[in-house]
C-alpha cells in the first residue's frame, strides 16, 4: 500500500471540480426564474443588522428597512419633501397651506389600504394620538408641537375630501417648521388593524410594539414584504397600489421586486457595485470616479460628485477650561486645514467650506450672507491660529523636532491634553479627526485623537462627558433646516450642567448657560422667532444674526459638507437614474421621500 | 468500589472537573460584561432621543430599563424608586471643578447583578436564553440557531480537510525526505506564515473582482431563497469555494509542518528501527508510526473543532458570511448582555466538550496513561 | 558554545535569525537614517514614486514611514505578548505537570477557563476603563494573558514526562523541596523547549495583533502592521487595486513569522538530531 503523491494531491483537485460544476458565471448574473434580473432591483445600505421587526409602531432603530426610518415603500407619510427643489410634494396628502397658525393638508380620497379600506383621517389621528395616550409611543414628541388636529370635509371638484388642519401649539413649542418636518416623516398606519391589537393587549402599547408584523401586513404603499432573512429583505410590487393611478398617471413602478442584501462590511458594497450585482447603494465609497469605468455612476460625474446636505462638526464642551475661552475655540477653528479634510477624508465630495452653519447653496443658500460671515469668521491658517492664541495669552512650547510639547495659559498653568471623542471604525470621521488634530498641534493646541468604541461614544454625547466630540447633528434634509442645525447646537432650552445624571439631547456642548453671567438671550430669542417668521427679508436677517453669533462664539467647528445620504448606482441592469444632467428627483435611494418616484422612471437594460 | 474500575473513575473524575469549569465559566461570562461602565440602554437611548425633552427621554429610558429587566419592580410591575436623598457631582463651569449637589432626580432602583444572575439561571434552565437588547425583540436562541449552521459549515469541513491533507502531506515528507521534502517543507512553512485574512482579501480581489470567476461575498446568491433544492445547495457550494480556500491552505500548511516533525521523530525511534530490521512489512511499520505520531495531532484537531465556533470572525467579515462571529462582535460592542451570554455559553460548551473528549481519548489511546491508571497512579 | 555552533551550521537557522534580527535592526535604527514623518507628502493613495518609494496612504502619508512605525509596534506587541504568555504558561505548566494530582487538575481547569473566555470581551472591557483606551501595551498584555494556555499545555506535557526520571527520584529521596527540584532539575532540561515555545508565542502574538486590528479592536492611537492593513481594507484600497496599501505590510508580517518559524524548526533540529538531516 503505497501512498502516492498523486492520490494525495488529487483529493483537493477533485473536490474543487465538484464544487465548480454547481456554478454559473457571476458577473451581473442572469437572475433566477423566481427573480428575473430585468424585474429585480438590488439596493443596499439602509439595513445593517438582522431584520427583526416590520412593525411601524416600533422605534425607528428596531424596525427593519423599509419600515424603520423615513422610507415610504410600505407605509407612507402625508407629504414628501424634495430637498432639491424645496417643494413639498404630495403623498397620502396634499399641502394646502402653511402659516404660523396651522398647516393644512388634504387627504387624497383615492388613498387605500391593501385590504381595500380607504385611508381616512381616523388613521392619521390614530398615529398622532398615540403620542398623547402613551409616553413610549414613537410619536410622543409630536405632542409638544401639535395642539390639535381638526378635520372637516370639503368638496374638491366634486370629490369629497377630508381636510386636516394641524394646529400649531402656540403655548408650547410654537414651531410650524417642525410640524412640517413631522408630516413628511411620520408614516400613517391602519387604525383598524392596530387599534384592536392594542385593545387585545389590554392597552399595553409595549406589547404591541413587540409584534413583528411581518406576514401579509396591511399597507398603503407601492410595495409589500414578500420574504426576509438575515441575509436579505425582499419586497414585491403591489399592482393595486392607489398611487399608481392617482400620482403616476397609471404607470407601474418598473421593478417587480426590490431586494436589499445585507452586507457585513463596508468594502462589500463597492465590490458588488463594480460587478453589477448591486444596482444602487447608500454608503461612503471613496474615489468613486475610479469606478465609473465599471458602469458605476453618481449625481455628478465631476467634483463634488454629490449634493451636500449635512455638516459633520466638532462639538466643544464649553464648560471646561481652556475650551470655555472663545478665543481658544476660534484658534482651533483657524488652525484646521479644511482643504485637506475635503480632499483626503471625503474624496473631494463637497463644495468649499464657508463659515457658519448655513449651507451656501441649494435651499439654504438664500439665507447665507457671505460678506457678513466673512466679517465674523476667523482667518484660517496655522499662522493666524498662532496669533489668536498668542493674543489671548497662551504660550505653546515646542520640542526640538518641531512637535508640540505643551501649552500654558495666561497664568502660566500647563493646559491638559484635550481629546476628540469619535467612534472607532467610521473611516471618514477618523480621517477628519486625524487631519484636524495634526493641524491643531502644529499651531500649538495640545489635542489628541480619542477614538472610542460605540459603547463609550454614544452615552458620552447626552451626558457631556467629553472635551470635544465628533457629531453630525440634523443630518436629514428637512424643511426646518437650517434652523434645526442651530437649535441642535445652540439652544439653551433644556440646559443642564455636565455630571450627575444630567442628559441633554441638544446643545451637548452646554453652550450659553442661562445661569451664567455671559448668557446671551439673543440666541434663544432668535431660535424662537425664526420658525414663525414668514417675511423672507426678515428671515435672512435673523439667520445672518444667528450665524454671526455662532461665528463669534464658535461653540462648534464645522469640518466639511457631506451629502444627506450617499447615492451611487450601477447602469449594468437598470438605467435612467436621476443625475445633475437629468435632475427629476433628488439624489437619494428610491425609497426615501421625494426620490421614490425614481422607481417609476427606471428602465431595464435589454 | 470505584477503585476496581479505574477507567470509570478516570472518566468520572474528568467529567467532574469539566462540570466545575463549565459552571465557573458561565458565571464569569455573566458578570464580565456587566463590570463595564456603559449600560446597553444608554447606547440605545443616545441613538434615538434626539430632540426629545429631558422628561420624555427619562421616561423612555425607564421603559427600556424595565423591558430589559435592569430595574427592580414591585409586585404590580411598577418600578421601585430610590427616595433617599443623595448627592451627585456636577461640573461647575465658574469654579472649573466638580461640586456636590443634592440629586433632584428620583431614580429607579437598578437590579443588582446578582438578581439578574438568578433570573438568568432560572430562565436558562427552562431553555429561554433571553431576548437580545440590540436585535430587540429577537430571542437570543433564534439568533444563535440561525447563525451557527453557517459558522459550522464554514469551519468544520475546512478544519477537517485541512487536517487530513496537511497530515498526509507531512507524513509523506517525513517518510520520503529527499527532493520532495526539501521543496515542500519551506513552502509549507511560508504558507502557514501568511495571515489568513489577508490571504482571503487577496483571493477575493483576484478571483472575484478581477477575474470574476467566483462570487465576492455572501453565503449564497442574492436572488435565491433558502430551500431544499439543488439550486440552493449549488449556490452555497459556489459561494463556499473562496472562503474555504482562504483558510484551508494555511491550515494544511501548519498541519503538514507538525506532522512532518512528529513523523521524523518517530521514524528515528528505536522501535521503528527494530521493526524495520526485523523485516516487518513497510505498510505495517507505517501504521505503527502514524498511530503514535497521530496522537498530538488528534489533540490539535479536537481543540480546533472546539474553538471553531468563535474562530471564523474575520473570514465571516471579509466574505459577509452569515455566521456567529459577526453576531458576537456586534453584541460585545453594544454591550448586549443576553447575546454575549448566549454566545459564550455555546463556545464554552463546545470547547469543554472538545477538551473532555481529548482527555478521554488520550486516556484510552496512550498506553502510558493507561498503565499509569492501572498502577493506581495519579 | 557548542549549541550555538551547531545552530549556526544549520542554514535554516542562519536565514531565519538574520531575517528576524534584520527586521529588529530596521525597526530600531531606521529612523536614524530615514526621516519618518506623518506629514502629508503626496496625493491620496499615490503610486510608488519619488519621495514616497512605497506610495502613500489615504491621508497622503508616506508608507515607508508608516511601515517603520508599524513594524516597531507589532514587534513590541509580539515580544510583550510572547514574554507574558511564555512566563505564565511555563510556570503553570511546570508546576502542574510535576505535581500532578488535584493541583494539576486545578491548573487544567484554570487553563480551560482562559480558553473559554473570549479575549474580545476582556479587550473591550478593559480598554473602556483605561483613560488611554486601547494602547499597544494593553493589547500586548491581553494577548499574552489569553494565549498562555498553549504554552502551559506544551510545557506541562514535558514536565509530566520528566518527573518520572531517575534523577528526579534521587533528588526527592535527598529531600529537596518542590521548588528546588523544579529549578535545579527540571527547568534546565526544559530551557531549550521553553525557548522554542517563546519563539512561537512571539509569532502568534504578532499574528494575533494583526487579527485584532482587522476586526477593528486594534490600538487606537498608533500605527501597527495590523492597523495599516485594516485602514487599507476600510478605505476601499482593495477594490481600487491599490496594492501598495496592503502587500508590503503583509510581506513584512509573513516574513517575520516565517523567520521565527525557521528559527524554531532549526532549533528543533539541533535539540533532536534525528530531525536535522
Amino acid at each position: 500500500m503505497r501512498v502516492t503523491k498523486m492520490s494525495v494531491l488529487g483529493l483537493p483537485v477533485a473536490l474543487t471540480a465538484l464544487l465548480l460544476t454547481g456554478c454559473k458565471g457571476h458577473r451581473h448574473s442572469s437572475g433566477t426564474d423566481e427573480f428575473p434580473r430585468d424585474q429585480t432591483l438590488y439596493l443596499a445600505g439602509s439595513q445593517w443588522g438582522d431584520p427583526n421587526s416590520f412593525n411601524p409602531l416600533a422605534e425607528s432603530w428596531q424596525a427593519a428597512w423599509p419600515v424603520g426610518d423615513k422610507f415610504n415603500l410600505m407605509y407612507e407619510p402625508l407629504l414628501s419633501y424634495n430637498s432639491l427643489t424645496g417643494q413639498v410634494e404630495p403623498d397620502l396628502g396634499t399641502l394646502v397651506s402653511k402659516d404660523n397658525d396651522s398647516i393644512v393638508v388634504d387627504l387624497n380620497p383615492a388613498a387605500k389600504w391593501s385590504d381595500g379600506k380607504p385611508v381616512t383621517s381616523d388613521d392619521v389621528k390614530f398615529v398622532f394620538d398615540l403620542g398623547r395616550r402613551y409616553k413610549d409611543a414613537a410619536t410622543a414628541f409630536a405632542v409638544e408641537f401639535i395642539a390639535k388636529i381638526d378635520v372637516k370635509t370639503v368638496d374638491d371638484k366634486g370629490v369629497k375630501t377630508e381636510r386636516l388642519s394641524f394646529l400649531v401649539d402656540k403655548k408650547g413649542r410654537n414651531n410650524p417648521l417642525v410640524i412640517l418636518d413631522l408630516l413628511q416623516a411620520i408614516r400613517i398606519v391602519p387604525a383598524h388593524v392596530f387599534e384592536p391589537l392594542i385593545a387585545a393587549a389590554n392597552n399595553d402599547l409595549g406589547a404591541v410594539k413587540k409584534l413583528k408584523v411581518d406576514s401579509a401586513p396591511v399597507v398603503s404603499g407601492p410595495y409589500t414584504l414578500q420574504h426576509y432573512s438575515n441575509e436579505k429583505i425582499v419586497l414585491e410590487r403591489r399592482d393595486d397600489y392607489w398611487g399608481n393611478a392617482a400620482l403616476h398617471d397609471g404607470k407601474l413602478p418598473a421593478p417587480k421586486y426590490i431586494i436589499h442584501p445585507i452586507f457585513k462590511s463596508n468594502d462589500a458594497f463597492a465590490i458588488a457595485l463594480q460587478k453589477g450585482d448591486l444596482d444602487a447603494s447608500q454608503t461612503f465609497i471613496p474615489r468613486i470616479w475610479q469606478k465609473f469605468k465599471d458602469g458605476v455612476g453618481t449625481w455628478d460625474d465631476k467634483a463634488p460628485y454629490y449634493v451636500p446636505g449635512a455638516i459633520p462638526l466638532l462639538v466643544i464642551n464649553t464648560t471646561k477650561a481652556p475650551l470655555n475661552d472663545k478665543n481658544f475655540r476660534r484658534a482651533m477653528a483657524a488652525a484646521i486645514n479644511y482643504a485637506d479634510i475635503k480632499e483626503l477624508a471625503v474624496s473631494g465630495y463637497a463644495n468649499d467650506l464657508k463659515p457658519g452653519l448655513i449651507l451656501p447653496f441649494g435651499q439654504e443658500g438664500k439665507y447665507f450672507d457671505e460678506g457678513e460671515a466673512a466679517k465674523h469668521a476667523v482667518k484660517t491658517g496655522i499662522e493666524s491660529a498662532k496669533k489668536i492664541l498668542a493674543d489671548a495669552g497662551y504660550k505653546a512650547v515646542f520640542k526640538a523636532d518641531g512637535s508640540l510639547d505643551y501649552t500654558t495659559d495666561k497664568a502660566g498653568n500647563k493646559l491638559p491634553t484635550l481629546s476628540i471623542k469619535s467612534p472607532a471604525g467610521w473611516s471618514d470621521w477618523e480621517a477628519m479627526v486625524n487631519i484636524a488634530v495634526k493641524a491643531m498641534r502644529d499651531a500649538g493646541i495640545d489635542v489628541r485623537e480619542g477614538f472610542v468604541d460605540a459603547g463609550l461614544y454614544w452615552p458620552a454625547k447626552p451626558s457631556g462627558d467629553f472635551d470635544i466630540l465628533m457629531d453630525k447633528p440634523a443630518a436629514a434634509v428637512t424643511p426646518s433646516l437650517p434652523w434645526s442645525r442651530f437649535e441642535a447646537l445652540m439652544s439653551s432650552r433644556n440646559w443642564a450642567p455636565v455630571g450627575g445624571d444630567n442628559k441633554m439631547n441638544e446643545n451637548q456642548g452646554r453652550y450659553n448657560s442661562p445661569k451664567s453671567k455671559d448668557y446671551n438671550p439673543k440666541v434663544d430669542s432668535l431660535l424662537k422667532v425664526i420658525p414663525i417668521t414668514t417675511d423672507s427679508a426678515a428671515l435672512k436677517k435673523a439667520y445672518t444674526e444667528l450665524n454671526d453669533i455662532f461665528l463669534d462664539d464658535q461653540p462648534a467647528i464645522p469640518l466639511v459638507y457631506l451629502p444627506e445620504q450617499f447615492y451611487e448606482f450601477s447602469t449594468a441592469a437598470w438605467t435612467n437614474w436621476p443625475t445633475s444632467k437629468d435632475p427629476y428627483a433628488p439624489p437619494l435611494l428610491p425609497w426615501v421621500g421625494a426620490s421614490t418616484k425614481i422607481l417609476w422612471q427606471l428602465k431595464p437594460v435589454e | 468500589m470505584l477503585k476496581q474500575h479505574p477507567t470509570a473513575r478516570f472518566i468520572l473524575q474528568r467529567a467532574g472537573w469539566y462540570l466545575l469549569t463549565f459552571l465557573v465559566a458561565v458565571t464569569i461570562n455573566f458578570f464580565l460584561p456587566r463590570l463595564g461602565t456603559s449600560n446597553p440602554v444608554d447606547i440605545i437611548l443616545a441613538k434615538s432621543t434626539g430632540g426629545l425633552s429631558a422628561q420624555a427621554a427619562r421616561e423612555k429610558e425607564e421603559s427600556y430599563l424595565k423591558e430589559f429587566g435592569l430595574v427592580k419592580l414591585d409586585g404590580h410591575g411598577n418600578i421601585l424608586r430610590d427616595t433617599t436623598i443623595r448627592t451627585v457631582k456636577v461640573w461647575d463651569a465658574a469654579k472649573q471643578a466638580s461640586v456636590s449637589k443634592p440629586d433632584t432626580l428620583i431614580k429607579p432602583i437598578k437590579a443588582s447583578s446578582l438578581d439578574q444572575f438568578f433570573t438568568y439561571v432560572k430562565m436558562s434552565l427552562s431553555g429561554d436564553l433571553g431576548t437580545s437588547f440590540q436585535k430587540y425583540p429577537k430571542k437570543v436562541l433564534d439568533v444563535i440557531v440561525q447563525a451557527v449552521p453557517w459558522t459550522i459549515a464554514l469551519q468544520l469541513p475546512t478544519i477537517v480537510f485541512g487536517w487530513i491533507v496537511g497530515n498526509v502531506l507531512g507524513a509523506l515528507a517525513a517518510y520520503r525526505r529527499g527532493m520532495f521534502d526539501r521543496v515542500f517543507f519551506p513552502v509549507a512553512l511560508l504558507v502557514s506564515s501568511i495571515p489568513f485574512f489577508v490571504f482571503g482579501m487577496l483571493l477575493v480581489y483576484y478571483f472575484a473582482v478581477v477575474l470574476g470567476w467566483f462570487p465576492a461575498m455572501g453565503g449564497y446568491a442574492d436572488e435565491i431563497i433558502p430551500s431544499f433544492s439543488f439550486e440552493f445547495f449549488g449556490s452555497v457550494a459556489y459561494h463556499y469555494v473562496l472562503p474555504f480556500f482562504s483558510i484551508f491552505l494555511i491550515l494544511a500548511g501548519g498541519q503538514a509542518i507538525g506532522m512532518r516533525s512528529m513523523g521524523i521523530y518517530e521514524l528515528g525511534t528505536d522501535y521503528i528501527k527494530y521493526a524495520k530490521w526485523l523485516g516487518i512489512k513497510e505498510s505495517r511499520v507505517l501504521i505503527y508510526l502514524f498511530r503514535n505520531a497521530m496522537l498530538p495531532q488528534l489533540t490539535g484537531l479536537a481543540l480546533s473543532l472546539g474553538t471553531m465556533i468563535g474562530g471564523a470572525l474575520i473570514t465571516e467579515m471579509i466574505f459577509s458570511y452569515p455566521g456567529l462571529g459577526m453576531a458576537m462582535l456586534s453584541a460585545i460592542q453594544n454591550n448586549d448582555y443576553p447575546m454575549i451570554q448566549g454566545v459564550t455559553l455555546i463556545i464554552t460548551t463546545c470547547v469543554l466538550i472538545a477538551n473532555f473528549t481529548v482527555d478521554i481519548m488520550i486516556g484510552f489511546l496512550d498506553p502510558r496513561v493507561k498503565a499509569g491508571l492501572q498502577m493506581g497512579g495519579n | 558554545m557548542k549549541l550555538l555552533k551547531n545552530l549556526l551550521k544549520s542554514p535554516m537557522f542562519v536565514i531565519g535569525a538574520s531575517l528576524f534580527f534584520g527586521t529588529i535592526l530596521v525597526a530600531l535604527f531606521a529612523p536614524l537614517f530615514y526621516s519618518v514623518t506623518l506629514d502629508r507628502v503626496g496625493e491620496q493613495y499615490a503610486a510608488p514614486g519619488a519621495g514616497h518609494l512605497l506610495g502613500t496612504d489615504n491621508l497622503g502619508r508616506d508608507y515607508i514611514s508608516l511601515l517603520i512605525m508599524g513594524l516597531r509596534s507589532s514587534l513590541y506587541v509580539g515580544f510583550l505578548a510572547g514574554i507574558i504568555a511564555t512566563a505564565v504558561g511555563t510556570l503553570l505548566g511546570i508546576y502542574g505537570g510535576f505535581k500532578g494530582g488535584w493541583i494539576d487538575d486545578l491548573l487544567n481547569m484554570l487553563t480551560n477557563l482562559f480558553i473559554v473566555i473570549p479575549s474580545f470581551v476582556v479587550l473591550i472591557l478593559i480598554s473602556a476603563s483605561f483613560k488611554d483606551g486601547r494602547s499597544l501595551t494593553l493589547i500586548g498584555l491581553i494577548i499574552g494573558a489569553t494565549t498562555w494556555t498553549w504554552s502551559a499545555r506544551a510545557v506541562r506535557a514535558q514536565s509530566s514526562a520528566l518527573k518520572s526520571r531517575d534523577h528526579i527520584w534521587l533528588a526527592r529521596i535527598n529531600g529537596d523541596g518542590t521548588l528546588a527540584i523544579l529549578v535545579k532539575h527540571i527547568l534546565p532540561y526544559l530551557l531549550s523547549y521553553v525557548f522554542m515555545v517563546f519563539i512561537l508565542q512571539i509569532a502568534s502574538g504578532i499574528l494575533s495583533e494583526a487579527a485584532i486590528s482587522m476586526i477593528g479592536l486594534g490600538p487606537l492611537d498608533t500605527q501597527s502592521l495590523g492597523v495599516i492593513l485594516n485602514d487599507a481594507k476600510s478605505n476601499g484600497a482593495l477594490g481600487d487595486g491599490v496594492w501598495w496599501a496592503f502587500i508590503p505590510s503583509t510581506v513584512l508580517i509573513t516574513m517575520i513569522v516565517f523567520a521565527l518559524y525557521l528559527i524554531n524548526t532549526s532549533m528543533e533540529g539541533v535539540f533532536n538530531p534525528r530531525l536535522r538531516k
